[in-house]
């Protein structure tokens, strides 16, 4: 037997059994080993009915084994009886399907886990998990992880990176050019000579041997493209490490979530090396290549699977984890539904967090305090869990943890943890940004777990749990309130888990702790001095010029940072243009710290927003800078009123590239008849008929949005923009 | 996911909604000074909400009227202070 130590990269089904793994390590390469691993899923039910599913099976396929036993139940906390049924990674989810097709009535446990999930709850593993591996010939005798997902920082594998870039998107052009980068090198291969184009890629892929292949639209178009060319000419091109197998083609498709729909392209999955589509990874546009890693790491999702998949996803198998680690069964198909309720208890709980109006106009020296991941704290403190009775105050549960607070409890300890080594790096550490996207993809797995308690089809989920979370929340932001507001403070704003507050001669840090201390005392939660703003301005609301908002607003922090919220640069659906004049306009301010300071400075934005304006009634704009991504709400069919996004939507359509439910389009506004014009390489747009009065309405909506705290709205602004900036009257005067 | 009750927004919105019959036979001004009672009510929706009222309508009302009642505090000051500086 020999041994080595490596990190682990890839872990799938092998084709007949058991499972293959693949290893980076630093002496011996890349290694592929195999291991026996059968898989057990459950199912219970009437007695009788279950003895049938029994026969059925031993007689349909023999070479499983199965066995009647007995497995906790989370809900009842008691052992049930229950057909064990162990059979081959490969071949479980075909059989979970033949038998739940002939016996619907019966209840199935554990029969959709990953093996990847069940292989980390056995072993402890999780991707570029650090081993000590025993083997003989190609068989893996033994695995001991030297690592830990909880570790800050992990030691480093030798990750070989090769990145392909495509010179245009493929939604709206034909790309004519890929460049490669991999090693410092950087190679150009024009993809129009298929043979020689498929060629130098094989040959940089067998010599280079990448662990990570990093694409732009790999998913949606490099991959199949570069697939179909190799069949096209014969020449076999080898993505894939495993020469045994293909690449794997997931469908594309569309789904509701959070009150939208959403678009997830196909996917291409490699075997033995990992295929990453920054297009397709969840959460690319925020994070990077770091995050997609730590939210790997921590999931123990395959490095290819947690790139693409939602954190919910992920939430689901750390939750999945710890139930088989504790032997408690895994439902497939969750049957627990709503306790029943009276009207009032109904009334009383079925609310959200705390949100309020927050005070108009400017404040200087705003201290912003938040609770460190509220709800993940709440459910982790008060032992939150759906097989536990509901606690109905803040504080300590006299029950051993539940299922939720041990799945949490070193996420969000690794999450505290990041944030005061963060804290402790000076500004200019280059290591910053590193520590960030990790820290923020745990983030995302904790805002996630909550919302993911109250998903009906959650496997661990349970209404009733998820509301007493959100009512402590509202609780303890209730009692930071009523703690500021003893101490002198007055309450600018609260929102869900923060509160901003001022107070006379406190501007800074240590002004605000014994606010903090007294908070913590009353809430027994973590909470942190988010930050202190020299000045942040409440924004009012669009319809309503009495109201204020509850996310809309910016402001300057004490550090020289700002904070934008709810305003045009933050959406996705704004020209180019218009949100780096919105950026410009901030720019100007970042630099005052009292709001007289923002006061002297508005003749200069004024001045901007002025010429920019002008630039744009004159049509001195690139058109690029000009295009809006609408997102696409229903099928084409479906619109009685041709939005703009739907008659974008059919003129692409019309060239042969439809756009599916939930992806964006992006258009230009037109003016006459229709509307709009898609923005596509083969769509001519005549820069004569860009609707220019209609993209100047928007310029002013975006500059009053920032301008409208200094008394500038958009009537005023509008006024100062017609007269060429001879008037300037402040709205109280109009 | 979810809620079956609307939210204290929503309701704010569908209760100003319900009394556009009564609003449209309004004279222009009144209109404008119902419209800022209802605003006065949405100031405090978190706590309309928070309340969880069966008769939420009872909690905009008093809402509209703790918003009067600011504004006669304000006015008072004003007037305590502008009736100070003739005695003065």
């Amino acid at each position: 037997m020999a041994e080595f130590s490596g990190w682990l990269l890839d872990l799938y089904e092998g084709q007949q059994s058991g499972v293959v793994l693949w290893f980076v390590t630093r002496e011996a390469g890349r290694v592929r080993l195999y291991q026996d691993f059968p898989v057990t899923f459950y199912i219970s039910g009437a007695e009788k009915e279950l003895k049938k599913a029994g026969i059925f099976l031993q007689s349909h396929f023999p070479f499983i084994k199965v066995i009647f036993t007995s497995r906790k139940d989370l809900y009842s906390q008691n052992h049930i009886p229950v057909l064990a049924v162990e059979t081959q990674p490969a071949r479980i989810a075909a059989l979970v399907r033949r038998i739940s097709k002939q016996f619907p009535v019966l209840d199935y446990y554990d029969a959709d886990i990953p093996v990847a999930i069940r292989y980390a709850a056995q072993f402890e593993t999780f991707p570029l998990a650090y081993c000590r591996v025993t083997y003989e010939g190609e068989q893996l005798q033994a695995i001991e992880v030297l690592d830990s997902p909880w570790e800050l920082d992990p030691p480093a594998p030798p990750l070989r990176i090769l990145q392909i870039d495509l010179d245009c998107d493929p939604r709206y052009g034909k790309p004519e050019l890929l460049t490669v980068h991999f090693d410092d090198k950087e190679h150009h291969i024009p993809i129009q000579y298929e043979s020689s184009s498929l060629i130098r890629l094989n040959s940089i892929l067998t010599n280079f041997d990448p662990d990570l292949l990093l694409t732009n639209s790999g998913d949606i178009w490099l991959l199949p493209h570069l697939l179909e060319m190799s069949k096209r000419t014969g020449i076999a091109l080898n993505f894939n490490r495993d020469p045994n197998r293909p690449v794997m083609i997931k469908k594309e498709g569309s789904y509701f979530t959070y009150g939208r729909i959403v678009y997830r392209g196909q996917q291409a999955l490699l075997f033995g090396r990992c295929h990453i589509d920054s297009r397709n990874a969840m959460l690319w546009q925020d994070y990077d290549l770091t995050s997609a890693l730590e939210m790997a790491r921590v999931t123990r999702l395959p490095i290819q699977t947690a790139a693409r998949c939602s954190p919910g996803t992920g939430i689901n198998m750390m939750e999945i984890i710890t139930a088989l680690k504790q032997g408690v069964l895994v439902p497939w198909q969750k049957t627990h539904g709503e306790e029943v309720k009276t009207a009032y208890e109904l009334l009383r709980n079925d609310q959200g967090g705390l949100v309020y109006q927050p005070v108009k106009g400017i404040h200087e020296n705003v201290g912003m305090i938040d609770f460190i991941s509220l709800y993940p704290s709440i459910m982790t403190y008060c032992n939150i869990s759906p097989e536990l009775p509901i606690p109905k105050d803040l504080g300590n549960s006299p029950f051993p943890p539940g299922l939720i607070p041990i799945t949490l409890k070193p996420l969000l300890e690794k999450r505290v943890a990041m944030k005061q080594h963060l804290l402790a790096l000076p500004p200019d550490n280059p290591l910053k940004p590193y520590y960030q996207a990790r820290a923020s993809s745990l983030k995302m797995l904790l805002v996630c777990c909550f919302g993911y308690m109250g998903y009906k089809a959650a496997k661990f989920g349970r209404i009733e749990s998820h509301e007493a979370i959100s009512a402590l929340g509202r609780e303890a932001l209730l009692r930071a309130k009523e703690a500021a507001e003893d101490m002198g403070f007055t309450v600018l704003h609260l929102y869900v888990d923060g509160i901003w507050v001022k107070k006379e001669d406190c501007s800074q840090p240590d002004d605000f702790l014994p606010l903090l201390n007294e908070i913590i005392e009353r809430t027994s939660l973590p909470i942190a001095l988010d930050c202190i703003y020299s000045w942040v301005a409440f924004l009012s609301s669009k319809q309503d010029s009495h109201m204020t908002v509850p996310n809309r607003y910016f402001g300057a922090r004490q550090d020289g940072s700002t904070t934008v919220r709810g305003i045009e640069i933050r959406k996705h659906d704004t020209p180019a243009y218009i949100t780096r004049m919105q950026e410009d306009l901030l720019g100007i301010f970042e630099n005052a710290s009292t709001a007289q300071e923002l006061q002297d400075l508005l003749p200069r934005a004024l001045a901007l927003v002025l010429e920019r304006y002008k630039n744009l009634r004159a049509g001195r704009v690139r058109l690029a800078d000009l295009v809006v991504h609408k997102r696409m709400s229903k099928e084409l069919s479906a619109y009685r009123v041709r939005s703009a996004a739907a008659i974008a939507a059919q003129q692409l359509k019309d060239i042969g590239q439809p756009i599916r439910l939930g992806q964006r389009v992006p258009l230009v506004y037109t003016i006459g008849h229709p509307g709009a014009c898609a923005w596509h390489v083969h769509i001519p747009l005549d820069p004569r008929s860009v609707n220019y009065a209609y993209y100047c309405k928007l310029l002013v909506r975006a500059a009053s949005a920032i301008l409208q705290p200094l008394q500038m709205d958009e009537a005023a602004l509008n006024t100062y923009l017609i007269s060429d900036g001879i008037i300037q009257i402040p709205i109280e005067l109009l | 996911m979810g809620r079956t009750i609307p939210s204290a927004n929503q309701y704010l919105i569908q209760e100003q909604e319900s009394f556009s019959r009564f609003r449209r036979a309004l004279r222009r001004s009144d209109q404008l000074a119902l419209d800022e009672l209802f605003a006065a009510a949405r100031k405090h929706a978190a706590a309309l909400s928070y309340a969880s009222h069966a008769l939420p309508f009872e909690v905009a009302l008093l809402s509209m009227l703790l918003e009067e009642h600011k504004e006669v505090m304000r006015l008072r000051q004003i007037v305590e202070a502008l009736s100070q500086q003739q005695d003065g």
